[in-house]
């Protein structure tokens, strides 16, 4: 198990495929916590993220001898992810609202925790007013660090459209701050 | 740790261990290579297939204008009696392709409004290449369409309409 902490996705997809099944933990373990960030920003409720997350695995597992392992493993999973928040945002057809549950935490240093908590809390609400379209290309390259061409095999859309809504994202976001 | 930081950690641990527990048990199992291989071929096919209908339904629909004319009087009769289903089949065969094109990775990393142009008059094209080809003059003569062809090319409102002498010719 030490050996696969090493090792690419895609060596670790092959492991899976062939040899050891339960090398797909390492895969859950690796992309859970990313997914689950990039799930709430879309659907933006926890409990609706992780059932999305978790069906998402479940989902790539069944596919995974589908999966062409020149390409990249993480472009694949996201893209599960995006389809599985959009299946349930179209069958919703909800505008959700910001999680409100944030709890303060008794421990350590109560001021930082609270000013890095309301900044959390003011850059989800303002994405939360930026239509899905814009948001999630935005989210993806600024709070996930995916480049252009990893959005674009996300979201399959052009190189140059994503360009286009994330420059379309800011414009929108900066009037948003200025109001 | 934070209350937050413990959710998250919680709902991680929840996903790891509800996935791996249906693996293991083997509740959930991969589909076969053939599977994605058959499905691949599938679409393949359906797109060759409707890209196939779309260029015969096309050439059938200039072949059925040209042999009615659209030209100035005859209008009235060529929209009365022309089977329209023709037309439309081609263009629903053309949208399908299109579905079927919008597939492929390649759809979404190029311009697919581009795709769909070079696509559309392509079928077109072909179209009017089987037409000029005079391969449709031999189906109507030979072959499994030719009683499609006699049907739809000789049809009685467009031969009465000559036999009236309002087109011009006579066909006797």
């Amino acid at each position: 198990m030490k050996k696969l902490k090493k090792i690419k996705d895609e060596e670790i997809i092959e492991i899976v495929r062939s040899e050891d099944k339960e090398a797909y933990s390492e895969i859950i373990k690796r992309y859970e916590k990313k997914l689950l960030r990039y799930a709430n920003y879309l659907v933006k409720d926890e409990h609706d993220a992780a059932d999305i997350v978790q069906e998402s695995f479940i989902k790539a597992y069944v596919k995974i001898k589908s999966f062409n392992k020149r390409k990249s493993f993480s472009s694949w999973i996201y893209r599960i992810v995006h389809n599985e928040a959009m299946n349930l945002v179209k069958r919703e057809k909800r505008k959700v609202k910001i999680d409100e549950k944030m709890e303060f935490d008794s421990g350590v240093d109560i001021e930082e925790d609270l000013i890095r908590k309301e900044l959390k809390l003011d850059t989800r609400n303002y994405l939360d007013q930026i239509p899905v379209k814009y948001c999630e290309p935005l989210s993806l390259f600024y709070l996930e660090d995916k480049s252009y061409e990893q959005i674009s095999d996300i979201l399959r859309i052009p190189v140059g459209t994503v360009g286009t809504r994330i420059n379309r994202a800011k414009k929108i976001l900066q009037k948003i701050c200025q109001k | 740790m934070s209350e937050i930081n413990r959710k998250t950690k919680n709902e991680e641990l929840k996903i790891e261990d509800g996935v791996m527990a249906k693996v293991k048990s083997g509740e959930i199992k991969m589909k076969p290579k053939w599977y994605f291989v058959l499905g691949s071929l599938l679409s393949l096919m359906g797109l060759v297939g409707f890209s196939i209908g779309a260029v015969f339904l096309t050439n059938l629909t200039i072949f059925l204008i040209r042999k009615r004319g659209p030209g100035y009087g005859r209008l009235d009769i060529l929209l009365s009696s022309f089977p329209i289903w023709i037309p439309v089949l081609a263009i629903s065969g053309i949208a399908l392709g299109i579905w079927f094109l919008k597939k492929y990775d390649f759809s979404y990393k190029k311009n697919f409004i581009f795709i769909t142009v070079i696509f559309v008059l392509s079928v077109i094209i072909a179209g009017f290449v089987v037409d000029t080809a005079g391969l449709n003059d031999l189906w109507s003569h030979k072959g499994p369409l030719r009683g499609l062809y006699q049907r739809y090319g000789d049809q009685r409102g467009v031969l009465q309409w000559h036999r009236e002498g309002r087109g011009g010719m006579n066909l006797q």
